[in-house]
């Protein structure tokens, strides 16, 4: 799988995430995923063809709900995960404008939210994005590969 | 408060109604997330959803006339937009048709609602503010 398919999520994630809660992220070499965690998916069609996957653990999904409501949250309940839904449907629509940029036309299919971590991660080619913040480390899996023409 | 700053885009009217729209969201938000048995609060919720529907309409039509008027070019984009976000709605009403009032469908919306509605105005919305101030500074005449 190409690195570049990398950088317009990673832009994209950077843009989203100082523009709706002022926060930045800094991007790390590896990361454990979180033992608590919102785990939302969403698939790609067009001329690439696979499924992005977005691990929020517990804190930091929700702190991005606090800072967004400036309300208090204590679990991950469906107006949490709801929320961060479409955030990653936020990001990944600007992930595709930023593909198309680069000459790959892309659709998104709407957010799922999941209950466990997706299986054959470990069969499918993916290149793994962990993005650091104080309140933990998003992990967004990205697996995509060029749709045979 | 869930209304900031930044999100002003330098034309009145339009951030007048933003703030209002934030307020009629925070206060549903409010009544939503208040402890107490979901049969006792579903009412004010219900209705502090409705007020809150209501501006939506109001202001989206709002927002498009004044688009128009100063021949933004990103209008058919921004009322596909508006369009797409009307019919998510929808389908969250057809929901509350089909299998009642659930508070976690209605938990769902809230949250959906509140990263859509906070996105769309941080923008999308400061183009059109961005584009006005390029007409020559006359955007807070609305």
């Amino acid at each position: 799988m190409k690195a570049e398919y990398v950088n317009p999520f990673y832009q994209a994630t950077i843009q989203v995430f100082k523009l709706m809660l002022d926060l930045d992220l800094k991007r790390v070499l590896e990361a454990d995923g979180a033992d608590s965690q919102v785990i939302v998916q969403l698939s790609v069609s067009g001329d690439l063809t696979g499924t992005i996957t977005y691990h929020f653990p517990e804190e930091m999904a929700l702190k991005m709900v606090q800072i967004m409501s400036g309300m208090e949250f204590n679990e991950l309940d469906s107006f949490v995960t709801s929320a961060l839904a479409e955030i990653a449907n936020i990001i990944s629509g600007n992930a595709m404008s930023n593909l198309f940029e680069r000459n790959y036309r892309c659709d998104i299919s709407p957010p799922q939210v999941l209950t466990s971590p997706p299986e054959g991660l470990n069969t499918v080619p993916t290149l793994r994005l962990p993005l650091e913040t104080k309140w933990g480390t998003l992990i967004i899996n990205i697996a995509l590969r060029e749709t045979p023409s | 408060m869930i209304w900031k700053e930044k999100y002003r885009i330098g034309v009145s009217m339009i951030d007048k109604q933003h703030q209002e729209l934030f307020r009629r969201v925070e206060d549903f938000i409010v009544n939503l997330r208040s402890s107490g048995k979901w049969e006792d609060r579903q009412e004010k919720v219900k209705s502090t959803m409705e007020f809150m529907k209501e501006y939506v309409v109001v202001h989206f039509r709002a927002e498009e006339e004044y688009q128009k008027k100063i021949n933004y070019p990103g209008l058919a984009e921004h009322q596909r937009i508006h369009a797409g976000f009307k019919e998510e709605i929808n389908n969250f009403a057809q929901k509350f048709e089909e299998e009642g009032y659930q508070e976690d469908l209605v938990q769902s919306l809230a949250g959906k609602l509140l990263a859509w509605l906070i996105n769309h105005v941080a923008s999308e919305d400061q183009k059109i503010g961005s584009y006005a101030k390029s007409l020559g500074g006359d955007s807070n005449e609305g």
